[in-house]
């Protein structure tokens, strides 16, 4: 998505959801104003699948234990195995509710997607899947949490921004990609000056296995500092795998794994 | 992730319902654990939970010409509480008015010493800290205010130090210490040198499971510098007073070591952040009180901290 359409998401949202919260406490996933006007938006008068939990469902913890790292994992079943051509993430309660967009890889067989994101305030966590066929599948999860969108940036620790991490298991099916990156959501204060600190994040992160398209992420705010995929297979990733990211600075990254090393440190190709 | 002394914001949020108790006059009892040096210890409950607002160790400091408070409680009501437990012992003005860091159980009694006109004193890294959580506490601890909810009754530090510095309360001096990002960014210890009292606060808990907000890796080399201190009575922001300083590190230095060590193992073979938050640690659990309210949030701080080394 745009960046100007997502403002003008926002602009629509934002009048909502001062007046929304009262149904927002509420535990009604499929309820909220904000997905009402979200899902007109992206998804005009569609249908939705009947909701199937063993084709995708949503895993998040009831209670986050850590609102600005929330791990969210959608887990696709045997019958969405290279079925699944694009899926969106949204919490539907946070101030930029759309998290990410995936373009998933031609029969690239993804059984399970984990995110790391920033929850604001207890909401639905919704995924809706579009099928190679054309369908629409939504599954959600409901999360309680405070606070996730302005908590303080933890910054501790080594790299610089720009680094990859490539954390792979032992079968070699799953795949922890991790950059470097303060990911500013625009609603944290700069613990050092008190002040504001502007929104900066990670836009866009392509991922190729094996020279073929495995993932194609736009992403913005809602993901946590130091933006997490992990992708999981129903076959071992082939390598190389190759990352190219760019931000909302238009700053860009990039990074490969052989297979081999458990980590492969990017130069960071970086045009601030 | 600033504004707590247990795990998550969730607790905060459950809170409001419930947190009209307080500290009461009748409960609220002072002890002089070493001449002068008087400490109220703070009740072990969740912040979810009735009583909320006092639950750290806070106390003063009677020097021959003012006192020094040190932190203030979670409420104008417990800050109000301190101030009246101090009438009975010294009539000499408050001059100081030192919070350890940013917590609420901490700093949130602050507004009931403001007509005394001490200086407020605090790490150098404690004013942004606190200008970073007074919105939060506004909508998260409204009970715990004086009358309505303000961000004006959150007194931050008009005195800091960024490395150590000295108060003299006339015949006594107390040496304050900046620590590197450890419990929290805005960590601050107290040490009564005369009366060799290391006012800890939550550099140490004591029974209560030790919550992160800041750096494992620092937290553990703070507890090394500590234990350099020698201090021959440690108040720790957390459970009983102690006398004696290694048995009172000892717990906090293996909890912390028992997370680096699992979280380190855990993103060694590619296990995901919610893996972790749910096994690391669990060998501790009948140690600690509380462990279940802060647990999992130490894990996930301790994980973003360590995959990056």
């Amino acid at each position: 998505m745009s960046r100007s359409i997502r403002r003008r998401v926002l602009a629509a949202l934002s009048a909502t959801l001062l007046f929304g919260s009262a149904f927002a406490a509420e535990p009604v996933p499929s309820a909220g104003g904000a997905w009402q006007l979200l899902r007109s938006h992206f998804y005009g008068t569609r249908d939705f699948g009947e909701v199937d939990e063993a084709f995708m469902h949503v895993e998040a913890p009831g209670s986050t234990p850590d609102p600005a790292a929330t791990p969210v994992a959608l887990h696709f079943g045997d019958a969405a195995l290279g079925k699944v051509k694009q899926v969106r993430l949204f919490i539907d309660n946070n101030p930029s509710p759309v998290v990410a967009t995936l373009d998933i890889g031609a029969n690239q067989p993804i059984s399970e997607i984990d995110f790391r994101v920033r929850v604001d305030r207890a909401t639905a966590v919704r995924a809706v899947a579009e099928t190679t066929d054309g369908k629409l599948e939504m599954r959600s999860a409901w999360v309680r949490a405070e606070g996730g969108c302005s908590a303080p940036p933890a910054g501790s620790g080594e790299g610089k921004t720009g680094d990859v991490r490539f954390r792979p298991t032992e079968d070699g099916k799953s795949l922890q990609v991790s950059i470097r990156h303060p990911n500013y959501s625009g609603f944290q204060i700069d613990p050092k000056t008190g002040d504001p600190i502007p929104p900066h994040y990670v836009s866009h992160v392509k991922l190729t296995a094996g020279g073929k398209a495995l993932v194609d992420i736009e992403s913005g705010i809602s993901i946590s500092e130091n933006p997490t995929f992990r992708i999981v297979s129903d076959a071992p990733i082939a390598a190389p795998v190759t990352l190219e990211a760019s931000d909302s600075k238009d700053a860009h990254f990039s990074a490969t794994w052989n297979g081999a090393a458990q980590r492969a440190v990017a130069a960071a190709g970086g045009t601030h | 992730m600033r504004q707590r002394v247990c795990a998550s914001r969730r607790h905060c949020a459950l809170a409001l319902a419930l947190c009209a108790t307080a500290a009461n006059a009748a409960s609220f009892d002072v002890r002089e654990v070493a001449p002068g040096v008087f400490v109220h210890e703070g009740t072990t409950v969740a912040l979810d939970a009735p009583g909320h607002d006092d639950i750290a160790n806070i106390g003063f400091v009677v020097g021959e010409r003012c006192v020094a408070v040190i932190d203030t409680g979670g409420s104008v009501r417990t800050g109000r509480a301190l101030r009246d437990a101090i009438a009975p012992h010294t009539k000499r003005p408050i001059c100081y008015v030192i919070n350890t860091h940013v917590h609420v159980d901490h700093v949130l009694g602050n507004a009931a010493f403001r007509n005394a006109k001490p200086k407020f004193v605090g790490s150098a890294t404690l004013p942004a800290a606190i200008d970073g959580s007074r919105r939060y506490f506004v909508e998260h601890y409204p009970g715990d205010f004086d009358g309505a909810a303000s961000a004006d009754q959150i007194i931050g530090p008009d005195t800091t130090v960024a490395t150590t510095r000295t108060l003299d309360l006339g015949g006594r001096t107390l040496t304050l210490r900046a620590w590197p990002k450890a419990h929290t960014d805005s960590d601050l210890s107290v040490m009564v040198d005369d009366a060799s009292v290391l006012w800890a606060s939550d550099l140490v808990f004591v029974g209560r499971v030790p919550a992160l907000d800041g750096s494992a890796k620092g937290w553990l080399a703070a507890i090394d510098e500590l234990a350099k201190t020698n201090a021959k009575i440690v108040v720790p922001g957390h459970g009983p007073v102690s006398h004696d300083l290694g048995a009172a590190l000892a717990p906090e230095r293996r909890y912390l070591e028992v997370l680096i060590d699992g979280v380190r193992k855990a993103i060694a073979a590619g296990k995901p952040i919610e893996d972790a938050t749910a096994n690391v640690g669990q060998s501790e659990k009948s140690q600690w009180q509380l462990f279940d309210t802060a647990n999992a949030h130490n894990v996930s701080l301790v994980y973003r901290e360590l995959e990056w080394e």
